[in-house]
């Protein structure tokens, strides 16, 4: 099993505000998405399909379903031996305070000791909340070509978005020659991913400073990234082509789901060679009605469907009644729309019921209804 | 725990099922789009908390390991729970001699190892639910030798016509096992599940080898009705017994009513497992027109799909209409070609054949990996 010495670490922490009652109880990268996975299978998945065997998760934000579900590391297959998922929670130690994750370099420094039982070449930092499919085996082996203290994954965004994003500047050669976060007048289109290849001793060392740095915000975009260009270290930026989503808001979350009913979409979850993995639950296959009318959707099993689906993603387990219509919209797991219900574009959020005839949403509406509470229906 | 070991059947020479039990025996037939039929036995153990399952196998071994693999997925515990798949020599001078009183005779010690006191038959080509603690309970207070599950059908005459019946007096207790002949509406057609005790079991095998080679399970406990106390319990909720193509085609078909299968499944209390195979949800275009119909994940539906199961990861172009058909996983099924009344084997491709029709009481089978 072994193939590369590479230790993946993703960070799982954040709470993703912005999706209001969808990250209430759970963290952002246990959100769910396209009809069965969660946002952190995306990761997780891409550490197993690239041959990475231990990958540490990085919690703190509601964590208890987020620990419970990446903990069971067969889901992805990362369970052979000397394998795993381990969840990483800030702990107390012996010699240090239990302290939350002060920032995204110092989740990596609390755990020093959890990396060094593996003393691996390199570290992976990864992102528990994107969505796309890449293969991080390619990355390592551009770090290593380039000889590289640091790699950055970057993405070309339209020039016109570029300021929303941390952008990197290079030369012909892919060198990293400087890093503007949200840039007012950006010089470059690409965008880091916050994918991040790091030599593990040369990184330690900084680690070990940087915790002790009363100036520091110990975040890998705002200190660490800035200190190792101000050293003239060789930075270099990986180029990734393809799908990839940051679901920060609901209007983007149900965009990334819509997404997926594009012919020939560019995520492409049917792609044997790279399958994305996730929790196996037990359900039927999906039944359709009689009476059922499905036209560009994407469904998966559990789903009862006696009315209408159009333009909509439904999750496991949704169930759309009799003379129902659900349009533009995104029903999460175990959502039930009664009979006569008209749900238009709309993202119900898990469990949620639609009463008979309820309606929900609005065809004109600037952004997606978020609909998290029990829609009574007519009695 | 159970006090139970249970032990997972295959059928006997009297059952063939045309075209898809050349590829695999019946346990390992595709079932309801993302189901095995073994699914069904071995489920019912480990929900009934038998941990400890054998699972013998007769021929064709290779899609049923595929399938059970460790039996991680059917929730035995992995470390006091077992699922253990037996082989028995296959006798090619004659299939007579490939019974399965020969496989349990010959995989003896692994019988006698067991520490359980009683066992728990059940067969691995009917599709059913049964709660087997519950039954163990009754047979244990009973105080019967046997026991053994029966369902009442009232179309004798054309179904289950390859399985046997129980003939029961006012007690329910078992007077024979018999060919059900199809020379009457209403039978009690034998569900080929047994409980006894385990050293009944050991017993009932050494005296059918010294009494005839032939001699199966059921052989036997016909033999045994005069001497021991053998009863029957009826079983309520769906039943098939899938001894030919026309079985496996019509249970298939039942269960796309949602009312039926809610017989058949109970997610909550009940659930039945299988192995994923990791797909990603199906996907519907513009021109999909689909109804009545039960869909397994990673297809990609263009065309009309009415009245049929449709397997894992199946591709209907458009134009395609898909009519009364039991589709098997990795089916690719071309623009403008109209199929009806089919059983469809793994990964046909239909590209050349523009129309298939046959008649749904007497359904066609497509070979297996075969592009029409």
């Amino acid at each position: 099993m072994k193939q590369n010495t590479m230790l993946a670490m993703i960070l799982a922490g954040g709470r993703g505000s912005r999706l209001h009652d969808l990250t209430n109880k759970v963290a952002k990268p246990a959100v769910s998405y396209g009809g069965k996975y969660r946002i952190v299978d995306f990761p997780l998945s891409n550490c197993a399909n690239s041959g990475i065997d231990i990958v540490g998760v990085l919690t703190q934000y509601e964590s208890v379903l987020l620990n419970s579900y990446v903990a069971a590391g067969r889901r992805w297959g990362l369970d052979a031996k000397e394998s795993g998922v381990f969840v990483l929670p800030p702990r107390e130690k012996a010699d240090a305070n239990l302290d939350v994750y002060r920032g995204t370099a110092d989740a990596i420094s609390q755990n020093i000791d959890f990396i060094d039982t593996y003393s691996p070449e390199y570290l992976l930092v990864l992102s528990g909340d994107h969505i796309y499919k890449m293969n991080y085996a390619k990355m390592l082996a551009e770090h290593k070509a380039n000889n590289a203290d640091a790699t950055i994954a970057v993405i070309g965004v339209p020039m016109k978005e570029a300021s929303r994003f941390g952008i990197m500047n290079t030369d012909e050669e892919g060198r990293i020659l400087d890093f503007e976060e949200k840039p007012e007048h950006p010089k470059s289109n690409l965008a880091s991913m916050g994918i991040y290849i790091f030599n593990w001793k040369a990184l330690r060392k900084m680690l070990v400073a940087d915790m002790k740095d009363p100036d520091s915000k110990h975040d890998f975009g705002k200190d660490i990234i800035p200190h190792l260009l101000s050293e003239d270290k060789r930075l270099f930026a990986y180029k990734f082509k393809g799908y990839w989503k940051d679901v920060g808001t609901i209007d983007s979350l149900w965009e990334a789901n819509m997404d997926l009913l594009d012919t020939n979409n560019e995520l492409d979850l049917n792609d044997p060679t790279w399958k994305i993995y996730t929790e196996d639950v037990t359900t039927l296959p999906h039944y359709i009605g009689a009476n059922a009318q499905i036209k560009r959707a994407f469904i998966t099993q559990g789903c009862v469907i006696e009315g209408e689906v159009r333009n909509s993603v439904l999750f496991t387990g949704a169930e759309v009644g009799e003379g129902a219509k659900v349009i533009d919209s995104v029903l999460m797991p175990g959502v039930k729309v009664e009979a006569g219900a008209v749900v238009t574009r709309a993202l119900v959020a898990d469990s949620v019921k639609i009463g008979k005839e309820a309606v929900v949403g609005c065809a004109d509406s600037e952004h997606i209804e978020l609909v998290a509470k029990r829609v009574k229906g007519v009695e | 725990m159970s006090k139970a070991l249970g032990i997972v059947n295959f059928s006997g020479n009297n059952i063939w099922v045309k075209g898809l039990e050349e590829y695999r025996p019946i346990g390992a037939f595709s079932f309801l789009g993302r189901y095995r039929v073994i699914d069904f036995p071995i489920s019912n153990m480990s929900n009934s908390g038998i941990e400890r399952i054998q699972v013998y196998i007769r021929r064709k071994p290779r899609s049923l390991i595929e399938h059970l693999g460790t039996g991680r997925h059917y929730n035995i515990n992995s470390k006091r729970g077992r699922l253990h798949i037996l082989f028995s020599e296959s006798r090619d001078e004659n299939n007579i001699y490939n019974t399965d009183i020969a496989a349990f005779s010959e995989n003896m010690e692994c019988i006698e190892r067991s520490h359980s006191p009683y066992v728990v038959i059940a067969p691995g080509y009917m599709v059913y639910s049964a709660n087997f603690d519950t039954l163990l309970q009754n047979h244990i207070e009973s105080d019967a030798d046997i026991t053994l599950l029966y369902h009442a059908i009232d179309n004798a005459k054309e179904s289950c016509l390859n399985c046997n019946t129980v003939n029961l007096n006012r007690q329910k207790g078992v007077l024979s096992l018999e060919p059900n002949r199809g020379n009457a509406k209403n039978r009690n057609i034998f569900m080929d599940t047994y409980i006894m005790k385990k050293e009944l079991f050991i017993s009932l095998i050494k005296k059918a080898k010294s009494l005839s080679s032939m001699y199966t399970l059921a052989d036997i406990v016909n033999n045994a009705c005069e001497e021991l106390d053998v009863r029957g319990i009826s079983h309520r909720g769906f039943f098939a017994a899938i001894t030919d193509l026309q079985s496996f085609y019509d249970a298939n078909l039942s269960l796309i009513d949602l009312k039926t299968a809610t017989s058949l499944f109970d997610n909550e209390n009940w659930p039945i497992y299988t192995r994923t195979n990791d797909s990603c949800p199906t996907q519907y275009f513009e021109t999909a027109d689909v109804k009545n119909s039960v869909v397994s994940n990673g297809c990609l539906i263009e065309g009309s799909i009415e009245h049929s199961v449709i397997g894992r990861g199946c591709v209907i172009k458009k134009g395609a209409v898909v009519r009364n058909s039991i589709v098997l996983p990795g089916t690719y099924i071309s623009e403008d070609t109209t199929v009806d009344c089919q059983v469809v084997d793994k990964n046909v491709k239909i590209i050349h054949a523009k129309e298939i029709i046959s008649d749904s009481q007497k359904p066609g089978y497509i070979r297996r990996e075969d592009t029409l």
